[in-house]
C-alpha cells in the first residue's frame, strides 16, 4: 500500500521537477516574468509538501530551502540572476538524483545533498544584507501603488446638458487623466427611437476611479456643470481597487450585462477584502490553483501507462476478430450478417483511432531535456547557441517518443559540438556569433517528419570521403553522389570527431542513431552545405501497432504492403513482364521500372496471363512490384517477427488474417533498395 | 546449471533422426503438431518460415538442419516444441520441428555427465551433458545456446569462434 503511495509521489514529483526544469529556462529568457516565477515556487511548495507527506524528508527539507530562495524572489525582494538560475538548475538535477535513490543515498550524493544546500543557504544570507538596499529601493514604488485612492462617481448629467456645449464624454476624459479610470454608462433611460431626441442626452455614467489626487480635484472636473447634473462622489477604498483582477472581472460582468453597481454593492465587495494585499495574493494564487485543477480536470486525467498498452492490445485484437467475422460474414453471404459485419468494422476502425489518439503525446514533452541539454553544453563547450523549436504539439505514439529521446540527444550533442563553430569562428565566418538549433517537426501523411537544423559548419565532404578511403570502407575510385558521401556518416564505426570529446564522438557515432530510429520503423537522412548549416530528417510513422495496408498474394503466402506508400495498381500481362526490356514498363506513358517479385523472392515464374503490378513510392521515384494478386484493402495489426528474423530486412513484421493465416508486411523501402542493391552487383560482375 | 532454489531435473527426450537428444522441460512451454507454416522470403534454409500461435507470431526453426542432419521431412510424428529461449537476457519464444517427441525423463544431476571434450560431433558449448538412459545415449542440450545462434553451425568443425547473438552494446 505504502509503496503505491510512494510510486504516486514519485510520478508526481518527477512532473514537478520537469515543471521546473522548464520554467527555469523558461526564466532564464524572461528572468521578471511573474507567473513563471510563482509556478516555480508553486512546483516547489508542492514537492516540499507532498515529500513531507511521504517521508522524503531529504527531498523536502532541500526544496523548503529553494523554496526560500523564491519566496524572496516572488517577493521582489531578490532577483534571478545567472548564478540563481545555475544553482537552481543544479539543485533541480539533484532532486531528481534524490528521488530515484530514495532511502539509502550513496557517498557522492550526500556530499553533493550538502555542498549545494550551503550554496543555498549562502544564497539567501548573502541576499539578506542586500535586502534592507533593495527594500529602500522597491518601497516608493509600492508606496506610490499604496497612495492611491478608489472613488466611486455617479455621474447622471441632466436631459438638456449638452444644449449648453457641454459634452459629458470630455468630462470622463478628464476624470481618465487622473489615474486609472473604469466607467459604466447605463443606458435604460434611453427611449426608442421615435421618441429619442438627439440633443438630448439620457445616459448615466458610474466611474471607478482610481487616483493620487483628492476628492476635490474630482469634483473641480465637474464644476462648470455642477447645475446640470447629479453628481456623487464617493470614497471606496484607499488602495488600487482597479488593480484587483477579482473586481475588474466584477464590473465587466455587470457591464455585459448592461446592469449598474451601485454604492452599497461596492462596498460590500470592499468589505469583503479585509486585508487587500494578503488577501488579494492569496485569491489570486487560490484561483490560480483551482483554476489549474479545472484545467487538469478536464482536459486530461492521468491514467497508468501499462492500462493504455493493455487497451491497445485489445483493440488490436478486436480488430483482428472483426477481420474474421467480415471474412465468415462474406462466406456465409446473409444480408442481415453482412450489414453487422460491416457495422462493427466501421465501430472497431473508429475506435482503433481513438485508442491510438489516446496513446499520442505531443514531442513537446521531450523539449525540455533538449533545451537543457542545449543550454548546459554549449556553456561547457564555450558556445553561443538558441536553440528553438516548431511545431511541438505534433503528436507521436508513446513508444515512438520514448525510443526517440537518446537518438536526439545524440544529434544534439553532435550539431553543438562538431556543427556549431566557437562566436570567434563564427564571427570570422560572417555569421552571427549565436548559433541556433531549430527542431521542427510537422506531418506528412501518414508520417512524422522531425527535422534538426542547425547553422553551424556543416559536413566536409571531402574529409569524410578522405576518411571512408583510410577505413576501407570505400576505395579511391568508388564514384559516389554527394548524398552517398554524407550517408557513410551512418555507417557503423565511422566517426569523423577528429578529436574524441567528452561529447561525442566515442566511436558509437551516427550508426546507433540510425539502428535506434530503425527500430522504431524510421528513417534518418542528412543534407548539409559547407559553412551554411546541416539538417538531419527524421521520417517516422505515426503508430507501431496497425496500419493500413493492401493485401497481396505470392504463390501460397499473404503479404501487406502499407497503403501510405501505394502510388496506384495495374493489371498487366503475364507475357509483357516477361519481355519488359530492363526491367522497365511503360505504364500511363511513364518508364516505371519494377521488380518481379517471384524472381526475387526465389519462387518459380507464374504461370497464369494477368499479375499486378503495384507502384510504390520509392525516394523520390516511382517503382513497380510485380505480384500474383491484389486481394484488397487490410488493417494489419502488425506483430513483430521475433529477434530470429531480425536480418529480414523487407519484411517489417507480421499480421494475422481473419481466418488464422499470416501474412507478412513488407517494407517496400528497404525490400527495393535490396533488390536494387543486388541487381547492380550481378551487372557489375557480368 | 541455473542457480535457482530448485532444480528442475526433468527432460523432454525428442529424436532427430536415429539420434536421441533432451531438453529440459524448463525450457519447453509447448508441445504442438505441425501446423500451416507461412515462410518468410529471402531467409537462411533453417529458419522455416512462422507460425500462429494462439494470436502471436512464432519463428519456426529446422532444428535438423541446425544439427546438420538435411531438411525436416514432415511424417505424422513431426512436432514443433515451443521454446523459452534467453536470447542475450531476454526471453523470447521460438519453435523448434523436431522429428518426433518421446517422453519426459526424470534424470538425477548425479547420472548426467559431462560431455565428452574429443570425439564428439557437435560443439560442446551447445551440451550440458550425456544421460545413458536404457543403454541409449542421450545428449542434453543447451537451448540457449544452440537457438541463439543466428547462422552458427553446431558443427565442430566450423571455424572456432563463436559468435552467439549481434548485439554487442
Amino acid at each position: 500500500m505504502m509503496d503505491n503511495f510512494k510510486r504516486k509521489f514519485i510520478e508526481e514529483a518527477t512532473e514537478h521537477i520537469q515543471d521546473i526544469e522548464q520554467a527555469l529556462l523558461e526564466l532564464e529568457q524572461n528572468p521578471s516574468d511573474k507567473p513563471l516565477i510563482e509556478r516555480v515556487f508553486r512546483a516547489m511548495h508542492s514537492l516540499k509538501g507532498s515529500g513531507a507527506m511521504f517521508g522524503f524528508e531529504k527531498i523536502s527539507e532541500f526544496t523548503h530551502n529553494l523554496e526560500t530562495v523564491y519566496d524572496l524572489v516572488r517577493n521582489e525582494e531578490m532577483v534571478i540572476t545567472s548564478d540563481l538560475l545555475n544553482l537552481t538548475l543544479a539543485s533541480v538535477d539533484h532532486l531528481s538524483a534524490l528521488l530515484k535513490e530514495d532511502a539509502d543515498l550513496s557517498e557522492a550524493l550526500m556530499q553533493q545533498h550538502s555542498r549545494l544546500m550551503k550554496q543555498i543557504d549562502e544564497f539567501v544570507l548573502a541576499d539578506s544584507s542586500k535586502k534592507n538596499a533593495a527594500v529602500e529601493l522597491t518601497k516608493p514604488n509600492i508606496e506610490s501603488e499604496a497612495d492611491q485612492k478608489t472613488y466611486y462617481i455617479l455621474f447622471q448629467p441632466n436631459e438638456d446638458i449638452m444644449s449648453n456645449g457641454t459634452n459629458p464624454l470630455f468630462l470622463l476624459d478628464e476624470l481618465y487623466s487622473l489615474g486609472e479610470c473604469l466607467s459604466i454608462p447605463i443606458t435604460k433611460k434611453i427611449p426608442s427611437l421615435d421618441e429619442f431626441d438627439p440633443n438630448k442626452c439620457y445616459t448615466t455614467w458610474e466611474i471607478f476611479l482610481s487616483t493620487k489626487s483628492d476628492i476635490n480635484s474630482i469634483t473641480d472636473v465637474f464644476i462648470f456643470v455642477e447645475d446640470d447634473c447629479e453628481l456623487r462622489v464617493n470614497l471606496v477604498c484607499d488602495y488600487n481597487l482597479l488593480s484587483t483582477p477579482l473586481f475588474v472581472e466584477k464590473i465587466e460582468d455587470v457591464r455585459n450585462k448592461q446592469q449598474e453597481i451601485g454604492l452599497s454593492q461596492v462596498q460590500d465587495f470592499v468589505a469583503n477584502m479585509v486585508s487587500p494585499e494578503v488577501k488579494q495574493l492569496q485569491k489570486s494564487k487560490d484561483e490560480k490553483s483551482i483554476q489549474g485543477l479545472k484545467d487538469q480536470t478536464i482536459s486530461s486525467i492521468r491514467v497508468a501507462s501499462d492500462k493504455l498498452d493493455q487497451l491497445m492490445n485489445l483493440v488490436s485484437e478486436l480488430v483482428t476478430t472483426q477481420a474474421r467475422l467480415s471474412l465468415y460474414a462474406e462466406t456465409d453471404g446473409r444480408p442481415e450478417l453482412l450489414n453487422i459485419a460491416e457495422n462493427v468494422q466501421k465501430l472497431s476502425r473508429q475506435l482503433r483511432d481513438n485508442a491510438f489518439s489516446i496513446v499520442l503525446i505531443p514531442i513537446e514533452n521531450m523539449l525540455t531535456r533538449f533545451q537543457r541539454l542545449v543550454r548546459d553544453l554549449s556553456k561547457e563547450l564555450k558556445k553561443d547557441v538558441v536553440f528553438e523549436a516548431e511545431g511541438t504539439d505534433t503528436e507521436l505514439d508513446k513508444t515512438i517518443i520514448e525510443n526517440l529521446t537518446d537518438p536526439l540527444m545524440h544529434i544534439l550533442r553532435n550539431s553543438l559540438d562538431h556543427g556549431i563553430e566557437t562566436p570567434q569562428v563564427r564571427i570570422e565566418k560572417g555569421k552571427p556569433a549565436q548559433g541556433k538549433i531549430l527542431l521542427k517537426a510537422f506531418y506528412s501523411g501518414a508520417n512524422v517528419i522531425i527535422q534538426i537544423f542547425d547553422d553551424g559548419s556543416g559536413i566536409d565532404t571531402n574529409f569524410i570521403r578522405t576518411k571512408a578511403i583510410q577505413k576501407g570502407l570505400i576505395s579511391h575510385e568508388t564514384p559516389l553522389t554527394k548524398k552517398e558521401i554524407l550517408d557513410l556518416i551512418f555507417i557503423p564505426g565511422f566517426s569523423t570527431a577528429a578529436n574524441v570529446t567528452d561529447v561525442s564522438g566515442r566511436g558509437v557515432g551516427m550508426d546507433v542513431v540510425k539502428r535506434k530510429i530503425a527500430d522504431i520503423r524510421g528513417e534518418v537522412e542528412v543534407e548539409s552545405e559547407i559553412n551554411i548549416g546541416t539538417t538531419l530528417t527524421i521520417k517516422l510513422p505515426l503508430t507501431l501497432s496497425i496500419i493500413d495496408g493492401l493485401l497481396v498474394k505470392i504463390e501460397e503466402v499473404y503479404y501487406v504492403i502499407p497503403l501510405s506508400v501505394i502510388d496506384k495498381i495495374y493489371a498487366i500481362e503475364h507475357t509483357k513482364l516477361m519481355k519488359a526490356f530492363n526491367n522497365t514498363i511503360v505504364l500511363d506513358g511513364e518508364q516505371i521500372p519494377f521488380f518481379y517479385l517471384r524472381n526475387e523472392f526465389g519462387l518459380s515464374e507464374n504461370n497464369t496471363t494477368h499479375e499486378q503490378i503495384i507502384v510504390v513510392r520509392y525516394e523520390d521515384k516511382r517503382v513497380g512490384l510485380a505480384l500474383d494478386n491484389v486481394i484488397g484493402e487490410y488493417q494489419a495489426v502488425l506483430k513483430p517477427l521475433g529477434k530470429h528474423y531480425k536480418k529480414q530486412e523487407i519484411i517489417s513484421g507480421a499480421t494475422i488474417l481473419g481466418d488464422g493465416t499470416i501474412a507478412l508486411v513488407m517494407d517496400t523501402n528497404k525490400a527495393i533498395k535490396q533488390f536494387a542493391y543486388k541487381t547492380l552487383i550481378t551487372e557489375d560482375s557480368k | 546449471m541455473k542457480a535457482g532454489a530448485t532444480v528442475i531435473t526433468s527432460y523432454l527426450t525428442f529424436k532427430l533422426g536415429d539420434e536421441m537428444f533432451g531438453a529440459n522441460v524448463a525450457k519447453v512451454l509447448n508441445i504442438l503438431e505441425m501446423t500451416k507454416i507461412t515462410k518468410v522470403p529471402k531467409a537462411p534454409n533453417y529458419m522455416k518460415g512462422v507460425i500462429n500461435l494462439r494470436g502471436s507470431v512464432l519463428p519456426l526453426i529446422d532444428t535438423r538442419i541446425k544439427f546438420d542432419l538435411g531438411e525436416t521431412v514432415y511424417t505424422t510424428n513431426t512436432c514443433i516444441l515451443v521454446l523459452d529461449i534467453d536470447l542475450n537476457g531476454e526471453a523470447v519464444h521460438v519453435g523448434a520441428l523436431v522429428d518426433s517427441v518421446q517422453e519426459v525423463l526424470e534424470i538425477e544431476e548425479a547420472h548426467i555427465q559431462p560431455p565428452p571434450s574429443i570425439g564428439s560431433k557437435y560443439r560442446s558449448e551447445f551440451i550440458e551433458g550425456m544421460a545413458k538412459i536404457n543403454d541409449e545415449f542421450i545428449m542434453l542440450l543447451n537451448m540457449d545456446m544452440i537457438f541463439n545462434t543466428a547462422e552458427l553451425s553446431l558443427l565442430r568443425e566450423s571455424s572456432g569462434e563463436i559468435e552467439v547473438g549481434e548485439e554487442k552494446e
